[in-house]
């Protein structure tokens, strides 16, 4: 039995069915948001009926975001949730998308102590899993 | 026929009709306290509270919970009435997080305003710090947050609160000294408070240069973890007088609720989270005909020094952005003009939603809190939020009757 990655000992995500095209979007390295037929608007997080006001539409588009934004809030934790965490300093920031969209996620590829409010960043996938890749970001250079 | 709308005045004139509200309380000892199961606070707290109302446990007809973060309870209200020997005709769970004392409040009105009950207990007990085991821990950080789509990037419960705050240090161009003045009043209150768990000295030097966990926010800004029980009897005056109470009510004179978001990524902006808590406080002081001028002590749930700040704005009480500096001026401490938090709070006394914050604001009001005691209030204000700033409760309480 050969291990091609190293076990992934951090928290996975507590999966819904009706988020699949999302991950499978990650998956293929494509950001994909879910987008209201009613009202033609995207939203995040994924689920089964439209969050707009109004809205009892239960049917969506799912398209390809910019996989740009900037970090509308962060902060550095030195501290994480579980043990597979210890020693880690890393940032978890919101990202709001250029689609529109607030997204949670991780600001990778720079110093932590160098995230600030604003600052530009665009996707970029880590493969966790042979089931998850997160859709993180960097700063844009 | 069939053309009235309910609305706030008909709350207001029940609560006048009426005239309800808490003649009881009771606390236990807060802080480690292994041995004691949660079960084991609830029957505490509330046998302290019944005795404190000088009434039988035969006269309490309505129970009202809350939830155990230990020992899960599929029905948590029936679940306690079983153990505690009473059988009442009406029973509730209230689990909205840390509005739910504050909203137990409302409810037993509620149910006593439509002839459900007339002797409300409310209770909430927990070991949590001794009794929650590591997963346990784990589980409740992941339930703080989205499980699918926040949780996997390491989002701690401190995280959560630290994203708001430093947004809110952004846009008020605000530093984080204004964020732990708050928890160094939080400490001077809990010094005078006689079971609260933090009463070392705690100064704004010691937080600065304390290490962050999630920036900005040290331990210090976060609530501590701890055993202990509380509970409130909630009743009306003509039954207090029937049951020959000789104490006074301190009376309920208005209650509402504000809702911003679950998750914070659904959380557009500031004003979202300031909407919800203005919210809950407006329909408040609509039904009790008051205004922030009325109020003398302010209760606040501050399991995170970020959101008292945003609550003292939220509710009016300090403009948008300012809170931090009103913080630093020492303005919520006992002696000055906004006493905040006279027992010490979430961050120095101990954690039980918002139970002592009503408890407090009942001793206050009836004048019994010792040395703690702000001169002569007359109306507290007793706010909870639930989730990270995500659902609001708020409640008057007053010595004198509704007029």
């Amino acid at each position: 039995m050969s291990e091609e990655k190293n076990e992934y000992l951090k928290p996975l995500p507590d999966f819904r069915p009706e988020c699949k095209p999302f991950w499978e979007g990650t998956k293929a390295h494509k950001l994909m948001l879910p987008k209201c037929k009613e009202t033609g608007k995207v939203f995040f997080y994924p689920r089964a009926i439209s969050p707009f006001p109004g809205s009892l539409n239960m049917d969506f588009d799912w398209v390809e975001s910019t996989g740009k934004g900037k970090v509308w809030t962060f902060s550095v934790h030195y501290m994480g949730p579980t043990r597979a965490y210890k020693g880690e300093t890393y940032v978890v920031a919101l990202v709001e998308l250029d689609d529109g969209v607030k997204m949670m996620s991780n600001i990778v590829g720079c110093d932590p102590e160098t995230v600030t409010i604003g600052m530009e960043v665009e996707v970029v996938f880590e493969d966790a899993t042979d089931e998850v890749t997160f859709a993180k970001f960097k700063p844009v250079q | 026929m069939g053309t009235h709308i309910p609305s706030i005045e008909d709350t207001k004139e029940l609560l006048k009709k009426n005239q309800i509200g808490i003649i009881g309380v009771g606390e236990t000892d807060q802080g480690k306290i292994p041995g004691k199961s949660s079960f084991h606070f609830l029957s505490e707290a509330s046998k302290l509270a019944i005795e404190d109302a000088g009434i039988q446990k035969s006269d309490v007809d309505g129970i009202i919970t809350a939830f155990s973060l230990v020992e899960e309870t599929f029905m948590h209200c029936t679940t306690f009435a079983d153990y505690m020997g009473i059988n009442p005709k009406y029973f509730e769970s209230v689990a909205i997080g840390g509005a739910t004392a504050v909203w137990m409040t409302a409810a037993a009105a509620m149910a006593i305003n439509s002839g459900q009950a007339e002797v409300v207990l409310c209770v909430r007990g927990d070991n949590t710090l001794s009794g929650i085991s590591s997963t346990g821990m784990i589980a409740l950080i992941r339930e703080m947050c989205h499980g699918e789509f926040e949780f996997p990037f390491g989002l701690t419960t401190p995280g959560g609160y630290a994203l708001m705050a430093n947004r809110y240090l952004y846009e008020t161009k605000g530093k984080r000294e204004h964020l732990h003045s708050v928890a160094v009043t939080m400490r001077q209150h809990a010094k005078l408070k006689e079971n609260a768990m933090m009463k070392d000295d705690l100064t704004l030097d010691d937080i600065m240069a304390t290490r962050l966990l999630a920036s900005p926010l040290t331990k210090y800004d976060c609530s501590i973890v701890s055993d202990g029980g509380a509970a409130f009897i909630v009743t009306t005056n003509a039954k207090a007088k029937e049951l020959g109470l000789k104490r006074d009510l301190i009376y309920l004179h208005g209650m509402g609720q504000g809702f911003s978001h679950q998750y914070l990524t659904s959380c557009e902006n500031l004003e979202q989270i300031y909407g919800a808590v203005e919210k809950s406080g407006k329909k408040a002081f609509e039904t009790a005909g008051m205004t922030n001028d009325n109020v003398d002590i302010t209760f606040l749930y501050d399991c995170f020094t970020i959101t008292t700040l945003l609550e003292l704005e939220g509710l009016g009480i300090v403009p948008r952005g300012q809170a931090g500096a009103y913080a630093l001026e020492g303005r919520l401490h006992k002696d000055a003009d906004t006493p905040i938090n006279t027992h010490g709070g979430l961050l120095s006394q101990a954690h039980l939603g918002a139970m002592h914050h009503v408890v407090e604001a009942v001793l206050q009001l009836r004048g019994d809190a010792g040395a703690r005691q702000v001169k002569n209030p007359s109306v507290a204000l007793v706010h909870g939020n639930g989730g990270i700033v995500s659902a609001h409760s708020t409640i008057l309480l007053g010595n004198e009757p509704v007029s």
